[in-house]
């Protein structure tokens, strides 16, 4: 919980400072003053090629983006003007997937699932890739730090 | 959507990953600007990406310029170069979203990733 400055309390009345205590954080903040990154969790049950799981990145993160567009455009600017961070990390299957999307909703970072189509290598509606964010650096590894680079 | 990388640098499934991630974005924050309509369509239509290789650096670029000439939205990827390859290594080519005809005429002779 954020501490505003005493002058602050005090200019403000009783009944706001309790809302201010207890009010739900924004769900989606529209600016981070930290670094912004975007995760990109891997399957790794599915055993996919190179490339599929390249392919498989590609429309995550492009999902995101758009998404993020237009939910929180001014994390995307900032996430763009500091060279797009991405990192790609392993997930053990499909349920760690849902567990990590779940924490992360909670936190009210953005994200997005990504089923396969099921044209090539894989079953039809896998889930191959779950993306986090882009949002703030230490927000995201509170849920992904422990996760293995792909 | 068709995104070309080089086979020759030998980069690790998560790395090649991110790159063709970079690629994807770009290209379609870019279609987003110009061609709307487009960018529309080919999320409609499942969004399809390829992944295909190129032998090295003289192939990727020869493609682009035929990619550019052809009128199609283009981007290079060039690393940053934080991990596994020196800054400034270029990496991965995106091409499009575009018609299936003009992307397949440049493409068709690449293989998968």
């Amino acid at each position: 919980m954020r501490k505003s400055p005493c002058y602050e309390r005090s200019a403000m009345g009783l009944r706001s400072f309790i809302h201010s205590l207890t009010a739900p954080p924004f769900r989606h903040r529209n600016t981070v003053d930290q670094e912004v990154k975007m995760v990109l969790v891997v399957n790794n049950n599915l055993k996919m090629g190179k490339g599929k799981i390249a392919a498989q990145a590609g429309h995550a993160a492009v999902s995101s983006t758009l998404k993020c567009g237009k939910e929180a455009p001014d994390i995307l600017e900032s996430w763009l003007a500091s060279g797009q961070k991405k990192i790609c990390v392993k997930g053990n299957d499909a349920d760690h997937l849902l567990q990590l999307e779940k924490l992360a909703s909670d936190k009210g970072i953005l994200c997005t699932k990504i089923h396969d189509a099921g044209h090539t290598q894989i079953p039809s509606g896998s889930l191959t890739v779950l993306a986090l964010g882009p949002d703030g650096e230490s927000l995201l590894s509170s849920i992904t730090g422990e996760l293995k680079l792909l | 959507m068709v995104l070309i990388a080089r086979k020759d640098l030998r980069l690790s499934a998560g790395k090649l990953a991110v790159q063709c991630a970079h690629a994807a974005t770009s290209c379609a924050l870019a279609a987003n600007k110009s061609e709307k309509r487009l960018l529309e369509r080919w999320k409609n239509s499942g969004a399809r990406k390829i992944c295909l290789q190129v032998e090295d650096l003289p192939s990727l670029q020869r493609l682009a310029g035929q990619a550019q000439s052809a009128n199609l939205i283009t981007h290079i990827v060039k690393d940053a170069g934080h991990t596994e390859i020196p800054p400034g290594t270029i990496t991965v080519l995106g091409i499009g979203p575009g018609p299936r005809r003009s992307i397949d005429a440049l493409v068709q002779d690449l293989k998968p990733y």
